[in-house]
């Protein structure tokens, strides 16, 4: 018998929700960082990126489609190497010797905009979820 | 078997049907119909139950787990009946033929849509699409078996 249970169809759901939910506390960083002067490590906060990858899931090896399946995982969060927005501002306790105060690299919309894509597919994530409980729940149902 | 007492409902039912049969041809009443109870359904309908919905909708979930992953393409399974040469021969009457073997799966890229500028090419429409018709596929089979074991309940019963 393989393996491949509907709990190995939720764990791959979960690997995905997991990943959404980094990539919402994330996006929900860069947006509370958006005018952050000083940030730990010196200078402007930098805008966090998630980086995501497929990856094997335990379990499936035995059966002959291991290849098929593939949950995710979050790889790293990558700071983002865009430089940062300067502002003149020569009265800011941040200002450089120019005048000029160095605001985090940060654009509300692009951020909202993931943010937005995260929730969405966390949603799809979570419908693939209650699909898989309800098959199993079916399934439990056929003796009765 | 309990005892029946004349007038009792089920005898005069019974009288009534055998009245009913009486009046078709005899060969009907000395060849009666198969039985119609078959267990092989029941296998058949496990199978499809079990293996194929259930990887398939493993597949599908980790094609909505990988909807941002960069260049990853959508996967689906393809079910197959492949011919089997080491399936065993019917060389004699009373032997019982084998099921089909194995329904072979494969995978593919389905090509959902283009890739977008990172390479991901998962279609979320499509994805969950899949995973709907999947389930009602699932259900349709568990509501099948759930019938024929009715059926077969009701034989081994005495027909309450």
């Amino acid at each position: 018998m393989s393996t491949m249970d509907f709990f190995t169809a939720m764990e791959v759901s979960a690997s995905g929700l997991s990943a959404e939910r980094t990539r919402m506390n994330v996006a929900a960083s860069n947006l509370a960082n958006a005018q952050t002067t000083q940030a730990a490590g010196g200078g402007p906060y930098k805008r966090r990126d998630v980086m995501l990858q497929s990856v094997d899931v335990p379990g499936t090896q035995s059966t002959p489609f291991a290849q098929a399946v593939k949950g995710v995982a979050v790889s790293q969060i990558a700071q983002d190497a865009a430089p940062p927005r300067l502002e003149y501002d020569p009265g800011h306790p941040q200002a450089n010797a120019q005048g000029y105060v160095a605001y985090p690299n940060i654009n509300p919309v692009e951020e909202m905009v993931d943010m937005i894509t995260a929730s969405r597919a966390y949603e799809a994530g979570i419908t693939s979820m209650t699909t898989a409980v309800s098959m199993a729940e079916r399934a439990l149902g056929i003796g009765r | 078997m309990q005892s029946v007492k004349p007038g009792d409902a089920r005898v005069t039912a019974c009288a009534k049907s055998a009245r009913r049969l009486s009046a078709r041809p005899a060969r009907d009443l000395l060849d009666p119909p198969a039985v119609a109870v078959d267990l092989s359904t029941v296998d058949t309908l496990q199978a499809a139950l079990t293996y194929h919905p259930r990887a398939s909708h493993t597949v599908l979930a980790g094609n909505i787990a990988n909807l941002d992953t960069p260049g990853y393409r959508s996967v689906d399974l393809e079910r197959r009946t492949a011919d089997d040469p080491s399936a065993l021969a019917v060389t004699h009457e009373g032997h019982i033929a084998a099921s089909a073997p194995a329904d072979f799966v494969t995978s593919f890229d389905d090509g959902g849509r283009l890739p977008g500028s990172d390479g991901n090419a998962v279609s979320l429409e499509r994805e969950l699409s899949k995973i709907d018709a999947n389930r009602a596929r699932y259900s349709t089979a568990a509501e099948l078996t759930t019938r024929r074991l009715a059926i077969l309940r009701y034989a081994a019963g005495d027909g309450t």
